[in-house]
C-alpha cells in the first residue's frame, strides 16, 4: 500500500541503506519505521518486506531495546528520539531482541535527516552488533539476508 | 499547451553540422499556456534565440530553473529582454540554506565570467525561491519538488486547465534503486510526472554507456522508460541529450526506446526525442494525439518544426 511520496531526502536515505552492508533503520519523523536494509534484516530476523512500516510502539514492541537487565528502555533515551527531538546526533548501547527470539547487544547511533525546504524529516540509525559473530560477519561482508 | 523546444542538450553546448537536426543549444524550453502565456523552463544556451522570438512588449516573462548548473543558466546573460529596460523577468529557482538565489546566479552573472553584473541589468528582474507547495503562474498551477541529481534540483508539474506537462529535465531516479519494483512513494519525481500528459525526461546515456555515468544525475534509456511507464506518462519525450551523441545516434537512441516501450506494451509514437525549435501540441488540442501509453491513436502525436 503506498502513501504520500516521501520527500527527496528520504528517499536517498532509503537508495543509500539498500547500498551498504551496515545494518540501518530509516524513521519518518515521528518516529515510524519506513524501511530498514538487508543487513538490519538479517540481525533482527526478518526482511523489512515482510513486516512493513511500523508505527513507534509497534517496533518497540517488537525489537525491543532494552537494557543490559532486560528491561525496556524509554523511548526518550534512544538515540533515535535524541536525533528527532534536539537535531543532532547520538550514541548509546543495548539490546535488541531478533522476531527469531536472539537477543543482540548493539550499538546505535542516530542521526536526523534535515531537508533544506522541509526542516525535520526524519533519522537514519546505524547499528552494529556487538556480539563476537554478528560482527565478524559483518566484517567480512558475509552477513546473510534472512 | 503548446511546448517549444529551444535547447534539448545537456552539459555543454554541442554546435557543429553532425548536430544540425537535434540541435546543439543547452536546456530551454518554451510553455504557451491557454491563456496565451509564455512560461520559460531553464535558460540554458537556447534560451538566447527564444529571447529574439519573444514579441518585444511582453508584459512579464517567467523563467523556471531546474538548477543552477551552467547548462541550464548560461544563456541568462544573452537573453535581450535582460538588456531592455521594459522587461520584467522573474526567475525562479530552487531554495539553498547556503545563499539566495540572485547570490548564486550572479556568481556566474559577474566577473571574471561575465562583463556585466547582475545589479547592471537594465531591465526589472526579481529572484524567487520555487515555493514549496503548488502556486500560481499566469493561469497555470505549477508544483516544484526536489529530483535525484547532483545538487539542489527541482522538476516542475505545470498543470493548465486539464492539460499537465511535466519537466524533470536532469534526473537519475534509478540510483541504488529498483525502480520497477519500487512503491511509487519511494520514487523521485513520481507525483510531479503522475499521469503527466506529456513527459520531458532526461535520457542523456544509452544502458551500454550508462555504467560509466552512474551517479552522475542522469538518466539511461532504460531508466527513462521504466519511469514514465511507472507514472502513467501519455507521452514522453527524450531530453538532455548527451553532447556526444549525433543526429544519426540520436536517431538510433530514439529508434531503440520505441522498440523498447513497444516491448513494454506501449504504443512506440508516445515516445517522442527532443528536437530543437519543435513545437508540440499538449492535451485537447491534439485530442486523441495525446495517447495513452498502450492505445492506438488515430492521428500521430502533433509536432512542428520552424
Amino acid at each position: 500500500m503506498s502513501g504520500q511520496q516521501k520527500p527527496l531526502e528520504l528517499i536517498l536515505a532509503r537508495n543509500l541503506l539498500t547500498s551498504i552492508a551496515t545494518p540501518a533503520f530509516l524513521v519518518s519523523k515521528d518516529g515510524s519505521l519506513l524501511f530498514y536494509n538487508e543487513a538490519a534484516g538479517a540481525l533482527l530476523g526478518v526482511p523489512f518486506e515482510e513486516i512493513g512500516r511500523m508505527s513507534p510502539s509497534e517496533w518497540i514492541e517488537t525489537f525491543g531495546p532494552f537494557d543490559t537487565e532486560g528491561d525496556p528502555i524509554e523511548v526518550e533515551r534512544l538515540p533515535l528520539t535524541v536525533a528527532l527531538r534536539d537535531g543532532r546526533p547520538a550514541h548509546a548501547t543495548f539490546t535488541i531482541r531478533s522476531t527469531k527470539g536472539h537477543r543482540h547487544e548493539i550499538a546505535a547511533s542516530g542521526m536526523p535527516i534535515i531537508s533544506n525546504v522541509h526542516g525535520a524529516s526524519g533519522a537514519i540509525v546505524f547499528f552494529w552488533p556487538l556480539d563476537d559473530q554478528e560482527a565478524r560477519k559483518l566484517a567480512t561482508g558475509r552477513h546473510e539476508a534472512v | 499547451m503548446r511546448v517549444r523546444v529551444w535547447g534539448a542538450r545537456g552539459s555543454v553546448p554541442a554546435p557543429g553540422p553532425e548536430m544540425n537536426r537535434y540541435g546543439g543549444n543547452t536546456s530551454c524550453v518554451e510553455v504557451t499556456l491557454s491563456t496565451g502565456e509564455t512560461l520559460i523552463i531553464d535558460a540554458g544556451t537556447g534560451i538566447r534565440t527564444l529571447g529574439f522570438a519573444l514579441p518585444p512588449d511582453l508584459p512579464r516573462i517567467n523563467i523556471l530553473l531546474t538548477h543552477l548548473h551552467l547548462d541550464h543558466i548560461q544563456g541568462l546573460m544573452f537573453f535581450p529582454p535582460c538588456f531592455r529596460a521594459e522587461s520584467t523577468i522573474r526567475i525562479w529557482g530552487p531554495s539553498s540554506p547556503e545563499a539566495s538565489l540572485e547570490a548564486r546566479i550572479a556568481r556566474y552573472i559577474s566577473a571574471p565570467l561575465s562583463p556585466v553584473e547582475v545589479r547592471e541589468l537594465p531591465c526589472d528582474v526579481s529572484f524567487l525561491d520555487a515555493p514549496a507547495s503548488e502556486w500560481e503562474l499566469g493561469g497555470a498551477r505549477i508544483r516544484a519538488e526536489a529530483v535525484t541529481h547532483r545538487g539542489p534540483t527541482l522538476g516542475f508539474r505545470i498543470t493548465d486547465g486539464d492539460t499537465t506537462l511535466c519537466y524533470i529535465s536532469d534526473h537519475e531516479p534509478a540510483l541504488g534503486a529498483q525502480l520497477h519494483e519500487l512503491d511509487p512513494e519511494w520514487i523521485s519525481g513520481y507525483n510531479l510526472a503522475r499521469d503527466a500528459d506529456l513527459l520531458i525526461h532526461d535520457c542523456q546515456y544509452t544502458d551500454d554507456e550508462y555504467p560509466g555515468h552512474e551517479g552522475w544525475g542522469h538518466s539511461r534509456v532504460t531508466d527513462t522508460l521504466t519511469f514514465a511507464k511507472r507514472v502513467g506518462a501519455k507521452r514522453t519525450l527524450l531530453f538532455h541529450h548527451d553532447p556526444l551523441h549525433t543526429d544519426s545516434f540520436l536517431d538510433d537512441l530514439h529508434a531503440a526506446a520505441r522498440e523498447r516501450w513497444a516491448e513494454l506494451g506501449g504504443y512506440p509514437d508516445a515516445i517522442e526525442i527532443a528536437r530543437e525549435r519543435e513545437e508540440l501540441l499538449v492535451g485537447e488540442e491534439v485530442g486523441s494525439a495525446a495517447t495513452a501509453a498502450g492505445a492506438v491513436p488515430t492521428t500521430a502525436p502533433a509536432r512542428t518544426l520552424r
